[in-house]
């Protein structure tokens, strides 16, 4: 794959978008060729049953997922907010002058359609009410206390010095590690995300199989897989490139010796690569900027909101999916600024409300086009943090709470185990679930939140440990059925 | 020993502070040549008598320089062992450029002719002595930057930091030293757009200055400077981190004590000394720290935030003193408990000095310190994938200069340029080589290349982030304190992944990038950079609005009639003559297509000398620096 000749290899697969009985052809034999790349090569080899009821993306229908990254690390107790009385009372007493005042949560209380066990009450922040009301209307739901975890563990387990039976996630409370760890399930330097492998699993579904893992924000590895990859879209669109589309300065010699140029192989790597790269954007910009030019929203998305104009444009290219034959995609959008080790209770407000906001648009927009049930979005972070305060902040954590929104979420519930309010640290039970501090020890893993996305996405079972590699160490047949594979928030 | 040497600062433009203790030692050069010398001579070449006469020529040509290092026989020659490049000379014209493009920022025929008249480790030591030219602060001022006027409110803006930091990096006289400083602006990262504080322009241009000043100074001083430094103060939060309280359950601010260790010293693995990770039995790499470390250095940091001793503090906005003075020191709310990491352990409730030091000599001393800078400082320099033994030589020599000094960062530089590993032109054709050029290095090397200049002195170049409109990078503007990219970047589905390599640049390069670069240098090119308002100092207002930044091409100019010149000297100075044959006829073919005489009109040279430069820029040959 290293010497392409000259644009873009991916695109090659592209197949007329009505040939549905070559597009079933066409995923059974990428599957089978994953098949034979992987072997012993791959760490996650697919199980050969899945190829028995891999019939899940050769449907006609359309389905997409949205990762909204929360990059720096989301506070998760002063997003969704413990709010019965005694839980309240103790989050006050332990974060102090960072606590959210419960009179202040009263309209972004969110109303569960089954109460929680104990009185367990939350309140999303008093600057998220699009998405309290989504969740009250039952289009929305929590994942309660998610983080990576390599096997399920207590706190007593988390202490333990047998890290062979008692694993612990990679360089946690490391910024850019645990982004990685929630994109791929390994730190820095990951070769693929979940994403791109869900994505290697669907690309066969679309026209141009390039635009089946599209990032609206930087390059991220949740959207890279064994063959997938992540394809890049500012959010005007792509970005056309003059030298290579019109004359240089007035000659024509000059435009074509660019266009040629910039797209060449090369025994160097790095330059192969980055003709590699500009091969694609300009292989692929004439196809987005056409199928974009008549696909309009009318649902208003706040502008000088960057996590709203990432989420327009993911709009803008599921409305353009039919001009694009696209069928299945995994769409990455970002919001930065969560790092509050200071200012938290001056700048959380505008992030979360730029989240709440972005995301409400997004979902109305899905309704406008009337595809709500076929699209869903959810949230990511690198870690929670603490419950304890530092004065003006928090700091890194592990676990959090994260948000699922779309139609087809069974949303007006809480998902997973609402984690006791609690820095101490003694035996008792109700400080067994943080690891100091108040930093969340995950009691659902991402690998059980994202095979829940991915099976509603298309991903059969079987496929799922091929996607998500610690997954084989949960649920029943990891024999652990009180940590399912599929949390069961998607319809 | 004749050292000392000296680049005399302007004037200071508020005389009364001009006095104090600032950060870094940036008003004197820093490198004794025998300093310089005792390095060559660990770097296994050069022998004391080249490098001395060499300093001593140089001492000739260059005004307020160093002189020559007679104090090479402190030297201690068995350390490195590095090769013979340091006696060396380049048998090239394009060997001579490749050295400078990984030394500087940009080739000129006359940098040329130096590398080649004195060879690498005598040019060395003439530009580790070079006068630093103004400093950040300086221009702010000059331009006024300091008023505290709420008309113009620069105090609440970050633009006087972006035209500071654009204006340093094309102008400054000591290319060398300010290289290096944008190098470690990318390991000791502070963000203008991530300081929400009151005159983050002068707290930039302190931070840059300080940067500029350790540059080529001792790395246990530039630890230290940074770490009291107002600007990282806001960025990571050591400003106003105070002692642990029971009975509110505040904890100190954990931000700086975690990040100055991943980033800055010693990183999440256990290093061998060759920078390769230790591994226990299963494979699993071996941390470095544990969260228990983090929390107890935390408490070293408590009790900091900004020097307002030289403040008004009866006005809000004050004056801009503060924003270069290390952070001051209140006992009262330092932390009264031990602070036990890394095997270390600092008594709570110390006098401040006290603890700060011996945490950041604990810090300084660890092992991991030499392999993890001199690793990500190669990558900033040479190559993407220094090999272990690269990153070795490098590391011993931050761990002993030759006499017996840790820590000495003029011999860390010399050590990675003069390494037979840069040095070796036949490494240039393996199919890992080199690194990817930064967006901001290919800009400013254009810029200073051809003579960028600002007809109105504005310098008015914004934060360039965008990818999509422009470089998708921006010098002191990273997107976080990991900086534009990780030095552990793998773009994934590569040949480069394949074969096990990384590409920190990679990082920001994706569809969108490409082309928002190609199209933002073909305007700036051929037309400049268009300014508003280029009369004063202020974002809007003023009457005089156009290309007020536009690059001189003088010498070309000169070559535009004859293409093959023209490319040529273009592939030379740009990319070190790595052009290939084939790219380089097929760039002249395209344009001779349109002719151009010494009689053409200058738009029509323009043209040509825009599509040349714009043609070499745009080419995978010259976007990798071999």
């Amino acid at each position: 794959m290293k010497r392409n000749p000259t644009t873009h290899a991916a695109c090659s697969d592209a197949y007329p978008a009505d040939m549905v009985s070559g597009a079933s052809r066409r995923a059974f034999l990428r599957r089978s060729g994953q098949l034979a790349l992987s072997g012993a090569a791959l760490p996650f080899a697919l199980n050969l049953a899945a190829m028995g009821e891999a019939a899940a993306f050769e449907s006609s229908d359309y389905k997409a997922l949205v990762c909204v990254f929360l990059y720096g690390g989301n506070d998760y107790a002063n997003t969704v907010v413990t709010y019965d009385d005694p839980s309240h009372a103790l989050y006050s007493q332990i974060r102090g002058s960072i606590a959210l005042s419960k009179a202040s949560l009263a309209a972004t209380e969110l109303l569960p359609a089954t109460p929680l066990p104990d009185g367990r009450k939350y309140a999303l922040h008093p600057s998220m009410p699009g998405l309290a009301d989504l969740f009250n209307a039952g289009k929305a739901a929590v994942q309660l206390n998610v983080g990576p975890l390599v096997v399920p563990l207590t706190r007593a387990q988390y202490n333990s010095s047998n890290r062979a039976l008692y694993p612990v996630p990679p360089k946690l409370f490391s910024h850019n590690d645990q982004q990685s760890v929630w994109q791929s399930s390994s730190p820095e330097g990951a070769a693929s995300g979940w994403g791109g492998r869900i994505g290697d699993l669907a690309m066969g579904s679309n026209g141009n199989s390039l635009f089946t893992c599209i990032s609206a924000t930087g390059n991220a590895i949740f959207l890279s897989g064994q063959q997938a990859l992540q394809y890049q879209m500012s959010t005007s669109g792509a970005v056309p490139i003059s030298s290579v589309k019109s004359n240089v300065y007035g000659s024509s010699a000059v435009r074509s010796q660019i266009a040629a140029m910039v797209q060449r192989s090369s025994a160097n790597d790095l330059e192969n690569e980055y003709g590699r790269v500009t091969g694609r954007a300009i292989g692929s910009e004439q196809q987005i900027t056409a199928a974009l030019a008549s696909a309009n929203i009318a649902t208003p998305f706040t502008a000088g909101n960057p996590l709203a104009s990432q989420l327009k444009i993911v709009a803008r290219l599921i409305a353009a999916r039919t001009a694009l034959s696209s069928r299945r995609q995994v769409f990455f959008v970002s919001l930065g600024g969560f790092d509050l080790h200071d200012n938290l209770i001056a700048q959380h407000p505008t992030a979360l409300g730029r989240v709440s906001d972005a995301m409400t648009s997004f979902y109305n927009a899905t309704v406008e086009m009337g595809i709500a049930d076929k699209v869903t979005a959810f949230t990511a972070s690198d870690f929670g943090r603490t419950l304890v305060s530092n004065g003006d902040g928090s700091d890194h954590g592990w676990g959090s709470h994260h948000l699922m929104v779309g139609g087809a979420v069974k949303g007006k519930a809480f998902y997973g185990s609402a984690p006791p309010v609690s820095n101490g640290n003694t035996t008792a039970a109700a400080d067994q679930w943080h690891v100091g501090q108040g930093r969340l020890l995950p009691t659902t893993s991402v690998d059980q939140y994202a095979a829940t996305l991915a099976r509603w996405f298309g991903v059969s079972e079987p496929e799922l440990n091929g996607i998500l590699p610690n997954l084989r160490r949960f649920g029943t047949a990891g024999g652990r059925p009180d940590y399912p594979i599929d949390m069961g928030f998607m319809a | 020993m004749k050292t000392v040497v000296t680049s005399n600062p302007p004037a200071d433009a508020v005389p009364e502070i001009a006095k104090i203790e600032s950060f870094g030692p940036s008003r004197k050069a820093i490198v004794p040549a025998s300093l310089l010398a005792a390095v060559l001579q660990a770097c296994g070449g050069g022998g004391g008598s080249d490098g001395a006469s060499a300093g001593g020529a140089a001492s000739g040509a260059v005004p307020g320089t160093v002189t020559s290092g007679s104090a090479a026989a402190d030297a201690v020659g068995n350390v490195g062992n590095v090769g013979n490049a340091a006696s060396a000379k380049p048998a090239t014209d394009a060997e001579a450029a490749r050295f400078l493009l990984q030394a500087q920022f940009s080739a000129s025929t006359e940098d040329i002719a130096s590398v080649r008249n004195l060879g690498y480790a005598a040019w060395l030591s003439v530009q580790y002595g070079a006068v630093a030219g103004q400093t950040g602060w300086d221009w702010l001022n000059e331009r006024g930057y300091d008023s505290n006027a709420s008309v113009t409110a620069y105090y609440d803006q970050s633009y006087p930091a972006d035209f500071m930091i654009w204006k340093q990096l094309i102008t400054s006289p000591d290319g060398l030293r300010k290289r290096i400083a944008l190098a470690l602006s990318e390991i000791f990262v502070v963000s203008t757009g991530g300081i929400a504080n009151r005159w983050r322009g002068h707290l930039m241009a302190s931070w840059w200055d300080m940067l500029s000043g350790n540059a080529l100074g001792n790395f246990r001083k530039l630890l230290e400077d940074a770490t009291l430094h107002p600007a990282m103060g806001v960025y990571l939060n050591v400003r106003g981190s105070q002692k642990e309280n029971a009975s509110t359950g505040r904890q100190p601010d954990e931000n700086y004590a975690r990040e100055v260790m991943q980033l800055m010293t010693i990183g999440l693995s256990q290093l061998n000394p060759d920078g390769t990770v230790k591994k226990s039995n299963d494979g699993t790499p071996l941390d470095s720290y544990s969260l228990s470390d983090v929390t107890n250095l935390a408490r070293v940091f408590t009790g900091y935030d900004f020097d307002l001793s030289r403040n008004d503090t009866s006005v809000s906005v004050g004056n801009t003193a503060f924003a270069r003075l290390p952070m001051a020191f209140k006992t009262n709310l330092h932390s009264t408990l031990d602070a036990t990491f890394l095997g270390t352990t600092v008594a709570g409730g110390g006098n401040g000095a006290d603890s700060m030091k011996k945490a950041l000599d604990t810090l300084f001393n660890h092992p991991n310190v030499g392999p993890f800078l001199s690793k990500q400082l190669i990558q900033r320099l040479v190559t993407s994938n220094p090999s272990p033994a690269y990153v070795g030589r490098v590391a011993a020599l931050f761990a002993d200069d030759g006499r017996g000094v840790r820590g000495n960062l003029a011999a860390t530089v010399a050590a990675i340029l003069l390494d037979r590993e840069a040095r070796d032109t036949t490494l240039s054709t393996s199919a890992s080589a080199g690194r990817l050029r930064e967006p901001v290095l290919r800009f400013v090397q254009w810029a200073r290349t051809f003579g960028l200049q600002s007809a109105q002195g504005s310098w008015k170049i914004y934060d360039q982030s965008n990818p999509a409109t422009q470089l998708g990078q921006s010098p002191l503007n990273s997107p976080s304190v990991f900086n534009f990219f990780r030095p552990g970047y793998v773009p994934p589905n590569t040949a480069i992944a394949s074969a096990g390599n990384v590409a920190p640049e990679f990082q920001i390069v994706n569809e969108t990038s490409v082309g928002g670069y190609l199209n933002f240098m073909q305007g700036a090119i051929r037309n400049g950079i268009y300014v508003n308002g280029a009369d004063v100092p202020q974002a809007s207002g003023g009457t005089v609005n156009g290309f007020d930044l536009t690059a001189s091409y003088a010498r070309e100019r000169e070559l535009v009639a004859d293409a093959g010149a023209l490319v040529a000297r273009l592939n030379l100075l740009l990319a070190a003559g790595q052009l290939s044959d084939a790219t380089v006829r097929d760039m002249v073919a395209a344009l001779n297509t349109t002719p151009v005489t010494a009689a053409s009109s200058d738009s029509v040279k323009l043209n040509r000398i825009g599509a040349a430069v714009l043609m070499v820029m745009a080419s995978p040959e010259y976007l990798v620096q071999k």
